[in-house]
């Protein structure tokens, strides 16, 4: 598991993940739960349409606006990377 | 050196909101809402009275440099994503070329290397042009005074599902563009041309994907990279790359794998015009001019990937 980033709001940060891990559930209809040391591509087979689908609902459901442009895909290999990302880069929509 | 002489690019000042296009591409509200938030296309121009060749002729009518030079134009070039668009007999490009006193030139179409046939087209209307050159007084090759030209036609009708919408990826829009191309021109010449045509892409079959989408920016990037070696230049010496208009969030990945900043890519006419096939480059020329973003001297690369029956991608560098 990748190491959450310093300055992150450990309380939002659980909350994505929370919330992350909830939606992959059912975005992949997979039979065992998610969890935040799986691996994205590899693990989940989580494709870059489906990324992105995921980042919509977080925004929805979260009331958050995530900085997308600043995405490196190539960097985040597991839902903690990808959390922790989210967490340290969003505003309040 | 092959040279653009002059562009022109019809756009059709009616868009319709990527939303207004869901029901009948048969998108779901999410795939609707993903286009608009990441992709950055939010609207796409659509010309619904036009025909294939109204759309090519309201681009030449926009290229002044045209008006009595017709007689120099040998080659007409049309560069196409579909390889087929029209019924037999019909033939917009030879109805366009009587239409525009061009009956005279050799007119044919560049197609099956999808929205990158675009350079193509302007590197083999380059190259046919320098093969008929004759060699002046000096023995340097030239055409003369009444230099020949040739018209490079891009752009097509959304006239099925598949020239409207490509699987997540992109939404396309109508319009047209219209270049004038020399061999010997002395603006924006062509430095360099590099393409990689990649057949095992072939979306018919769809085994090969979710390779396509891992591979699709570093092989863009190779030619990029390969263009540049070419010109004998380096990333850091182009002024702007005129991108493909897929959508936002490819250059935006494509600017952090090649450490490029995205303010130098002209991403401006991807939210409101969408995909325009093999026009997009020339349109993005254009607002390059128009918004100073290019000065005399000044090299540019531009960048297209045609995907569908295999994957071409293609990098050209210029110098303004």
């Amino acid at each position: 598991m990748a190491a959450p980033e310093t300055g992150l709001d450990p309380a939002f940060r659980q909350q994505v993940v929370d919330t992350m891990t909830t939606v992959l559930d059912r975005l992949l209809d997979r039979a065992e739960p998610v969890s935040e040391d799986m691996r994205l591509m590899e693990e989940l087979g989580l494709s870059s349409t489906l990324g992105l689908e995921l980042m919509l609902e977080l925004e929805d459901q979260l009331e958050i606006l995530i900085d997308v442009e600043l995405m490196d895909q190539d960097q985040m290999r597991t839902v903690g990377d990808l959390a922790s990302f989210v967490a340290g880069h969003s505003r309040p929509a | 050196m092959t040279a653009l002489e002059a562009v022109s690019v019809y756009l059709p000042p009616d868009r319709m909101p990527v939303e207004s296009l869901a029901g009948p591409l048969g998108l779901t509200e999410m795939q609707a809402r993903l286009f608009r938030r990441f992709h950055g296309l939010k609207e796409v121009g659509r010309d619904p009275g036009a025909s294939l060749a109204d759309l090519l002729m309201k681009a030449a009518a926009g290229l002044d440099a045209l008006r009595g030079q017709e007689h120099r134009v040998r080659y007409v070039l049309h560069a196409r994503a579909m390889p087929v668009v029209v019924p037999y007999p019909v033939n917009p490009l030879h109805e366009v070329c009587r239409a525009l006193g061009l009956g005279h030139a050799l007119a044919f179409t560049v197609t099956h290397q999808s929205c990158a046939s675009g350079l193509l087209a302007i590197d083999l209307a380059g190259r046919l042009l320098a093969a008929d050159a004759v060699p002046g007084p000096d023995g340097a090759e030239r055409n003369g005074p009444a230099e020949p030209l040739a018209l490079v036609f891009g752009g097509e009708k959304t006239f099925t599902r598949e020239a409207q919408v490509f699987a997540d990826t992109t939404i396309f829009g109508e319009g047209a563009s219209a270049c004038l191309v020399s061999a010997f021109g002395g603006r924006d010449r062509m430095l360099s041309f590099a393409s990689s045509v990649r057949g095992e892409f072939d979306s018919a079959t769809g085994e090969n994907d979710a390779r396509l989408q891992r591979e699709y920016r570093p092989s863009l990037a190779e030619v990029m990279r390969r263009a540049l070696d070419e010109a004998g230049l380096a990333l850091d010496d182009i002024a702007v790359v005129l991108p493909h208009n897929v959508n936002l969030r490819t250059w935006q990945r494509m600017c952090a794998l090649l450490e490029f900043p995205l303010d130098r890519v002209v991403v401006d006419n991807i939210g409101i015009s969408g995909h325009v096939f093999c026009a997009d480059m020339f349109a993005n020329y254009r607002t390059a001019c128009e918004r100073g973003l290019l000065r005399p001297g000044d090299r540019y690369l531009a960048a297209a990937v045609g995907a569908g029956g295999g994957a071409t991608f293609a990098a050209m560098v210029f110098e303004h």
